[in-house]
C-alpha cells in the first residue's frame, strides 16, 4: 500500500470529509489504512473464511453511510462496528460460526530468538489457556470481550457493534469477565 | 465503569491481542472502488468465490522431491496420500510476499468437467449439487489437472485430481494425523495451514490471500481428494464417505 504515500498526511477526518463529497481516492486511502484492522476484527469475531467478504461489504456500506458518521467518533471504531454487524449477519445466515479461529490462530511457538519474558514457556501456556477459555464462553460473552478489550472499542462503540443497549454491554462485560476468571481458577491456574 | 472490572484479566486480554495470528487480508482497494463506481453486487460475489478457490489451492512454497507412483508414504514428518503431502512442521509459518494465482482457472458446468477431465469426476452425495465447478491447470488438449466443486457459498471445497503423476498439493501443518475413509488411508488437518499447489509444469504457485481451513485428504486408488470446510473430522468423514 506504499503507492499511497503522497496521501498519507491526510488525516482520517479530512479523508472522510473528502469522501463524503464523492472523492473516491480519499476513500481509498481509508480502505488502505483500515483493511487490516477490519479483517482482524472480522476473524476474531468468528467470520473465518468469509472475513474478506465481510470486510468488503463493510467498506462499501461504510462509504454509503458516511453521512451518519458523527464528527466526534473516529472512522476506525465506526468501521469496526459495521464489520461486527456484518459478521453477525453472516452468523444468522449459516448454522455454525467460526469461533474456533481463536484457538487455532494462537501462535504455537515463541519467536526463535526472542529474549522477551512475555515469550516464556509459562506465559505461552497462560495465553493458550486464556484463548481456550475465551473460546468456550458463550458467543455473546466472547463477543463483548473481543470488542471491548481485543479490538479496544468503547462501551458505546461496542453497543453499536453488537446492537445492544450500552447498559447491556456494561453488565455483559462484567459477567463475561467473571465467568472467564472463574473458569481459569477452576482449572487451577494462579491468578495473574 | 472500568474500575468495577477485573483489571488484571482485562490487561491480560488486551495483551493477548498481539499474540493472535490471523490470515493475511485481501487487498480491497480495487474491489471496493469497483463496487462504488459500478454497483456490481452480484458479479462481485462470484468473483470473490473464484478468488477464494484460487487461494484454497495455493499457499507457502516448500521444496518437494517428486516421488512418483507411491500411493502411501511416511518419511520422517511427512504424511503422504497419493498426490498430497502433509509436512508436520509445528513452527510458525511465514507466508510468501507475493500473491500469484493458479494457471488457467475457469468455471465450467459439471457435464463439461466430466467430459474434459481424464479421470472420473466424483460427487459427494451428501452435499447435493455443487454451486460452482472450477477447472484448473489444463493440458494442451484442455483436460484439467484439478477439478474443484464449490458448495455453501464457497465455504466448502472439494478438489479432485490425478495424484499418481506428481505431488499436487503440499500442506504444512503441525497437526496432521492419519485416519481412514472406508478402506482408504486419509490425513486430517484440523488447523488453518498453508498449502502449496505444484503445477503440471512443476512450478510451485503461491498466494498470500488466505490459509486453508480444516481439511481432509485421501486417495481412492489413483485419484487424490481434498475436502475443505468442515470443522470436525466426523462431519468431513461423513461427506467423504458419500463420494460417488
Amino acid at each position: 500500500m506504499s503507492r499511497l504515500d503522497e496521501a498519507t498526511e491526510l488525516t482520517d477526518a479530512a479523508a472522510v470529509d473528502r469522501a463524503r463529497g464523492g472523492d473516491l481516492a480519499a476513500y481509498e486511502l481509508l480502505v488502505a489504512r483500515y483493511t487490516v484492522p477490519a479483517h482482524r476484527a472480522a476473524v476474531l469475531l468468528g467470520a473465518g473464511d468469509d472475513a474478506d467478504d465481510v470486510v468488503q461489504e463493510a467498506l462499501v456500506k461504510a462509504y454509503r453511510q458516511l453521512s451518519r458518521l458523527r464528527g466526534e467518533s473516529g472512522f476506525r471504531p465506526w468501521l469496526l462496528a459495521i464489520v461486527a454487524n456484518e459478521t453477525r449477519n453472516l452468523h444468522r445466515s449459516r448454522r455454525r460460526r467460526d469461533g474456533l479461529v481463536l484457538r487455532a490462530a494462537a501462535r504455537p511457538d515463541p519467536e526463535p530468538d526472542s529474549p522477551d519474558p512475555a515469550d516464556s514457556v509459562l506465559a505461552r501456556e497462560r495465553r493458550h489457556r486464556l484463548v481456550e477459555h475465551l473460546r468456550r464462553l458463550a458467543d455473546r460473552d466472547r463477543e463483548v470481550l473481543v470488542c471491548r478489550f481485543l479490538l479496544d472499542l468503547s462501551e458505546h462503540e461496542t453497543a453499536a457493534a453488537l446492537g445492544v443497549p450500552k447498559g447491556t454491554v456494561k453488565s455483559r462485560t462484567a459477567r463475561a469477565l467473571a465467568k472467564l476468571r472463574e473458569h481459569l481458577l477452576v482449572e487451577g491456574v494462579p491468578g495473574a | 465503569m472500568p474500575d468495577r472490572y477485573d483489571e488484571d484479566l482485562v490487561a491480560e486480554l488486551r495483551e493477548l491481542e498481539a499474540w493472535l495470528v490471523t490470515p493475511e487480508p485481501a487487498d480491497q482497494r480495487a474491489a471496493v472502488r469497483d463496487r462504488l463506481v459500478r454497483g456490481t453486487r452480484r458479479r462481485r460475489r462470484i468473483r470473490a468465490t473464484v478468488a477464494a478457490v484460487v487461494a484454497a489451492l495455493a499457499g507457502t512454497v516448500v521444496a518437494v522431491a517428486p516421488a512418483r507412483a507411491a500411493v502411501l508414504d511416511a518419511v520422517g514428518d511427512l504424511l503422504r496420500v497419493a498426490g498430497i503431502v502433509v509436512q508436520r512442521d509445528a513452527g510458525p509459518t511465514a507466508l510468501p510476499a507475493t500473491p500469484s494465482p493458479l494457471p488457467s482457472l475457469r468455471t465450467a458446468t459439471l457435464a463439461e468437467a466430466q467430459r474434459l477431465a481424464r479421470f472420473p469426476v466424483k460427487l459427494p452425495a451428501g452435499l447435493g449439487e455443487p454451486e460452482m465447478v472450477v477447472l484448473a491447470d489444463p493440458d494442451p488438449a484442455g483436460a484439467p489437472r484439478v477439478v474443484t466443486l464449490v458448495y455453501r457459498g464457497g465455504k466448502v471445497r472439494f478438489d479432485q485430481f490425478d495424484g499418481t503423476l506428481d505431488i499436487g498439493f503440499f500442506k504444512k501443518s503441525g497437526t496432521g494425523q492419519w485416519t481412514e475413509i472406508g478402506s482408504a488411508v486419509a490425513i486430517w488437518v484440523p488447523d488453518p495451514h498453508p498449502v502449496t499447489y505444484v503445477g503440471r509444469d512443476g512450478v510451485e504457485r503461491t498466494s498470500t490471500a488466505r490459509l486453508a481451513g480444516p481439511t481432509l485428504v485421501w486417495a481412492d486408488g489413483l485419484r487424490s481428494y481434498r475436502l475443505e470446510g468442515f470443522s470436525t473430522l466426523a462431519e468431513a468423514r461423513e461427506v467423504a464417505e458419500s463420494v460417488r
